[in-house]
């Protein structure tokens, strides 16, 4: 497993400076793909420390070489059902503009893919998926091999973790 | 056209001070422009009808005409002379030597010095004209030319201009003393001198104006009234305006042009010394329409005993004059002190996870045992000391409110008496900085709201003169600033009142006045009649609050109508290290600040009672406290364990105890803090994280935090 993180790692030091790379993850059954601008690291799954009073997606924090950082979970964000987490988990730590500054999150995620160079032939606009999956998360969708990728906002998905609301027990 | 003295002064100097310095390169061709000089000081001086000056106007003239090698020698007998002209026409007492010498500028470079300088501008008796001030382009060749030297002399520049700001609001409350006098002349020379030397004459000019009335004040030949000191404080403003634009400027971009401003301030200046104007000259110089300032004012010298009828006292206890620190101080980039104070913290860090590290645990050897232990005294000690390079006293926050204080109170024409305590309390730099708007506003809300007029507070039997004191300590394991007035107080009617009105409270409520006092930190809230430029827009409290909770500090309100207010910010200590009592509940581990801590103790059945069937009560000596545990705070549910198979430990805020059970006491530790930052903002109960020596992360609970918890469950969460 980790000679998989090792070479996933270098592949995204390797293509952070272009434009069109994506870092791609599987969620259940669909995939998704965030800019490898985005993304610093990727780490296995580690012991979360909980915090109270957030949604509850907002896993916890964690310790990252000193830092303690935030961790979303999202397929707990994405609304679907929750489950155990393999050896395949991993936490994806990606740079996020929330409205007074930049900071970094993880995001735990099933599995990581691969880093894909989306031409921009393959990308297509956001279709409409009615209320199941909200739209505003999406850039849009891409088309690689026949397989979709959902291309994510992140600044959009993990913007409302800016501040968490008290009544998100509710 | 006929020169005054002063013109002819300001001229000659300045000519001396450039040939001295292009003398220093002159050979041959260069020497030319220090001949031109010369001969435009003879004309200068033989234009003036005076004693001596004739003779002046020869040793010139040699001087133009002297041979190369005796050129210096030649200047040196006129600089003789000159002073002693000089000194013969204000028969000063106490004139220090370097002052009267010609100003030899530190800052020039000998290739800035042979581009020749734009000539020194004409004595313009239009004096209302802004043009003497106006930027041009040429102005700034030198700077533009030279970064390196640019920066130097904003720098330097700058400096001076904050230490003239401190020092002539002491001249208020000492206008004879002729040496403070003299320590606030001599920055605007050397800034005059500094921004001739280098071409940059809006600002040369401006100093020189001010200079003047100075020199006359350190010679006793004028007054520091109010109006004076009011001018002083323009020009230091406007300084400050004209050389933070040169950095803009420089860069190509635009700056603001406050040529017209200063046209304005020369004026007024020389009509302070020639007479023409007196007390009444604050209203020449407020440019913002004010509300209703006090009509009488009647005296015009007022004596210092005395209440004065306008303006501000203002009295700093501790040394501040302009004495040199005795320490021997460095500049240092802050970005490399922060990265220092980082990598300290997690040295201690990775020092503790070693030392807590099993397999090391199992070696038992005297030798490594020790060396353990003096790494950790080491790293301990490194801590303590890279916190401290980032504490700073508050002195400087609290000197900027006199100025604020004097400011307000004279467009307000109130009296206050602003009393300053414990200036030397160090704060880290960070807190620093961050504290300064919030208590800039609340000074504003005291003497804005708070301090009645002097009818009002005659009427009501107070002394005319209000009273408003900024204050700093320790406490416990916090920084109180305490800012209090002799004021109104707070009006709880008025705000009861207006929370009815903004259907924050309701009509029947009953409200303590300490809870109706919390409704001020209410956004948008503000009982403000009507809203001035300084406060009343409502914007503020709120935003006051938020700033402190961000420094993980707290603001409370004591007031008595009537009598005053006192607002006091407890803010912890350091940002970055706390001392923890490290506990178990569960599975999870956490750090409870050690000075929210009273004592700990396993409760027998019988010192546990119970209330209401659910609110347990633990009987601790002669007083019962309630009892907490965090799953019920943190909104878990489940079985609890029973308090007398747990830990109790007692916890105090704003001296309220409570018991909280923990499973385990784990010990004592230093933690580094550590922000969660803004997805954790709201969150009560806790103050951050703490990374613990297994590397995992602890959360850090706050006794308050906790406290409001039990008072108000997160299902009743405002």
């Amino acid at each position: 497993m980790s000679t998989e993180l090792d070479v996933m790692n270098q592949a995204v030091a390797a293509t952070s400076q272009l434009v069109g790379k994506y870092l791609t993850f599987a969620i259940g059954e669909e995939e998704y793909g965030v800019p490898v601008l985005k993304v610093r690291e990727i780490i296995k799954m580690m012991d979360i420390t909980q915090v109270p009073q957030v949604p509850h997606h907002v896993k916890g924090v964690i310790n990252l070489r000193g830092k303690v950082i935030p961790v979303v979970d999202l397929r707990l964000k994405f609304s679907f059902a929750e489950q155990a987490y393999t050896e395949r988990t991993c936490i994806i730590v990606v740079e996020v503009a929330l409205p007074s500054s930049n900071v970094m999150m993880g995001i735990v995620v099933d599995a990581v893919s691969e880093v894909l160079n989306i031409a921009a032939d393959e990308i297509e606009q956001t279709p409409e998926f009615g209320e199941r999956v909200t739209t505003d998360y999406m850039k849009g969708v891409a088309k690689v091999k026949g397989k979709v990728k959902i291309l994510l906002d992140l600044d959009r998905v993990l913007n409302a973790e800016g501040v968490v609301s008290l009544r998100a027990a509710a | 056209m006929r020169e005054t003295t002063e013109q002819l002064i300001a001229r000659v100097d300045q000519g001396l001070g450039r040939a001295a310095c292009e003398l220093v390169l002159a050979s041959g061709a260069e020497a030319a422009s220090v001949r031109d000089l010369m001969t435009e000081v003879a004309l200068g001086f033989e234009a003036f009808p005076a004693p001596g000056v004739a003779a002046l106007a020869r040793i010139a003239r040699e001087t133009a005409n002297a041979p190369g090698g005796e050129m210096a020698a030649k200047l040196a007998q006129l600089e003789a002379a000159w002073n002693g002209w000089k000194a013969a026409q204000f028969a000063a007492t106490e004139t220090p030597v370097e002052d009267a010498a010609i100003a030899v500028p530190a800052l020039v470079s000998p290739q800035a010095l042979l581009e020749v300088a734009p000539p020194a501008p004409q004595p313009d008796p239009d004096h209302a004209s802004g043009q003497a001030f106006a930027s041009t382009d040429d102005e700034i060749a030198m700077l533009v030319a030279d970064a390196e030297l640019a920066g130097m002399f904003i720098a330097e520049a700058l400096d001076h201009l904050s230490s003239i700001e401190t020092l002539v609001l002491q001249v208020e409350t000492q206008p004879d003393d002729v040496k403070l006098l003299n320590d606030v002349f001599r920055p605007f020379h050397t800034i005059k001198g500094n921004a001739g030397a280098l071409g940059v004459t809006s600002v040369q000019e401006l100093a020189h104006r001010v200079e003047n009335l100075l020199d006359l004040a350190r010679s006793g030949r004028h007054t520091m009234g109010a109006a004076e000191i009011d001018a002083v404080l323009k020009a230091v403003d406007l300084l400050t305006t004209m050389i933070q634009g040169l950095t803009a400027r420089i860069a190509g971009q635009p700056a603001p042009d406050v040529s017209g401003e200063c046209g304005d301030l020369a004026a007024l200046i020389d009509g302070l010394i020639s007479g023409e104007i007196t007390e009444e000259a604050p209203k020449v110089l407020a440019s913002e329409a004010v509300a209703a300032l006090v009509p009488d004012v009647a005296s015009s010298t007022p004596s210092p005993e005395i209440e004065r009828t306008s303006g501000a006292k203002v009295v700093a206890r501790p040394q501040t004059r302009g004495a040199e620190d005795s320490l021997q101080a460095v500049k240092v980039d802050t970005r490399k002190l922060d990265n220092l104070v980082d990598m300290v913290g997690e040295l201690v860090i990775v020092q503790s996870i070693i030392r807590e590290d099993p397999a090391l645990a199992r070696l038992v050897d005297e030798r490594l045992t020790r060396h353990l232990a003096q790494l950790k005294r080491i790293t301990s000690d490194l801590q303590r000391n890279a916190m401290s390079m980032r504490m700073t006293p508050i002195r400087q926050t609290f000197q900027k409110m006199s100025r604020l204080v004097r400011d307000l109170s004279r467009k307000s024409g109130k009296t206050i008496d602003l009393v300053l305590g414990g200036e030397d309390t160090e704060l880290d730099r960070k807190v620093v900085e961050d504290i300064n708007d919030p208590l800039m506003h609340m000074v504003r809300n005291s003497v804005d709201h708070g301090i009645e007029t002097p009818e009002a507070r005659r009427a009501a039997g107070k002394p005319a003169q209000a009273r408003v004191s900024l204050t700093a300590a320790h406490e416990g394991g916090n920084i109180v600033i305490a800012i209090a007035d002799d004021g109104a107080g707070l009006n709880t009617e008025r705000i009861r009142a207006k929370a009815i009105a903004q259907g924050v409270i309701d009509a029947n409520s009953d409200l303590s006045p300490g809870e109706i006092h919390e409704l001020i930190f209410r956004p948008g809230f503000s009982t403000a009649e009507k809203i001035t430029e300084i406060s009343g827009r409502g914007v503020g409290m709120d935003v006051v609050r938020r700033n402190i909770e961000a420094l993980r500090g707290r603001i409370e309100i004591q007031s008595v109508t009537g009598q005053g207010t006192t607002f006091a910010i407890k803010l912890p200590l350091t940002l970055a290290i706390l001392e923890g009592l490290l506990l178990r509940i569960g599975q999870e581990r956490f750090v409870l600040p050690t000075f929210s801590v009273r004592e700990s103790l396993r409760p027998s059945r019988e010192q546990v009672h119970s209330m209401q069937g659910r609110r347990r009560l633990i009987q601790v000596r002669d007083t019962l406290l309630p009892m907490i545990h965090l799953s019920e705070l943190f909104g878990a549910t489940g079985p609890l364990p029973e308090p007398w198979e747990s830990t109790v430990v007692v916890i105090e805020d704003n001296d309220r105890r409570v018991g909280l059970m923990v499973d385990e006491l784990l010990g004592k530790q230093e933690v580094v803090i550590k922000a969660l930052g803004q997805t954790f903002s709201t969150v009560r109960g806790v103050a951050g994280g703490a990374i613990l020596g297994d590397g995992r992360v602890g959360l850090i609970l706050d006794a308050g935090g906790l406290v409001s918890l039990m008072d108000k469950p997160l299902d009743q969460a405002a």
